[in-house]
């Protein structure tokens, strides 16, 4: 699963310490998040989403191998 | 019984639905745990050093006994609060590591139970064999949990 999340992050202007803050997780996670290194669960993956005001789909998706 | 399993159950739930309800100790119990755990080792220490355990004469509640009541309670229950305190900000990945830390914790303890027993045929073994297994699984975990949180830390790339 590969995701846009720094692209999103960019676009709305925030860093991923104000992202973590504003879905309450820690900034390591969102860190992570965006290297491709946590896949995180649905709940958070909602969270996210709702922050970009998007569908999940266009922030995760997922790869051939997966 | 079945009441119990209920309870466990709606704990589990609900750990996996807000991380913010698992049952852990508040933050601040960490360095209450490290403060207990290292008050018990000058109480180790006085143990050893005054032969407390020659006053062992068999019975409940004896000087020998009280001592080793108090030296395990100090340390079991400091390194208990030491791992189970919250994280400052507990989210979903800690709760993963802590849930993997904990399974190589109790992996590694119990290859170190077996080969201890298949290396003890005495039977005054079995009393060390207790000790260890009071603190081994907790402090393995504590050793293991926080080498995968220093880990993360390590590997987080710039913004």
């Amino acid at each position: 699963m590969k995701n846009s999340l720094r692209v999103e992050r960019a676009i709305k202007n925030i860093t991923q310490a104000e992202l973590a803050e504003l879905i309450g997780v820690s900034r390591q996670t969102i860190n992570t998040i965006e290297s491709n290194k946590y896949v995180p669960s649905t709940v958070l993956a909602l969270k996210i989403a709702r922050v970009f005001e998007k569908p999940v789909e266009q922030i995760f998706i997922l790869e051939d191998g997966d | 019984m079945l009441d119990f399993c209920k309870l466990c159950f709606t704990f589990g739930l609900i750990n996996l639905t807000d991380m913010k309800s698992q049952f852990l100790f508040p933050t601040w119990t960490r360095w209450l745990g490290l403060a207990l755990f290292l008050v018990h080792l000058p109480v180790i220490h006085i143990w050893d050093t005054y032969h407390i355990h020659s006053y062992d004469d068999g019975q409940l509640f004896n000087l020998s006994h009280l001592f080793f009541i108090i030296t395990v309670v100090l340390m079991v229950l400091g390194l208990f609060l030491i791992a189970f305190s919250r994280e400052r900000i507990e989210d979903e990945q800690i709760y993963q590591l802590r849930l993997s830390s904990l399974r190589w914790a109790i992996f590694a303890n119990y290859l170190i139970l077996i080969i201890c027993l298949i290396f003890t045929n005495n039977k005054a073994d079995y009393k060390d064999l207790l000790r260890l297994n009071l603190w081994a699984p907790l402090l393995l975990f504590i050793i293991i949990f926080r080498w995968k949180i220093y880990r993360l830390n390590r590997s987080l790339k710039p913004e």
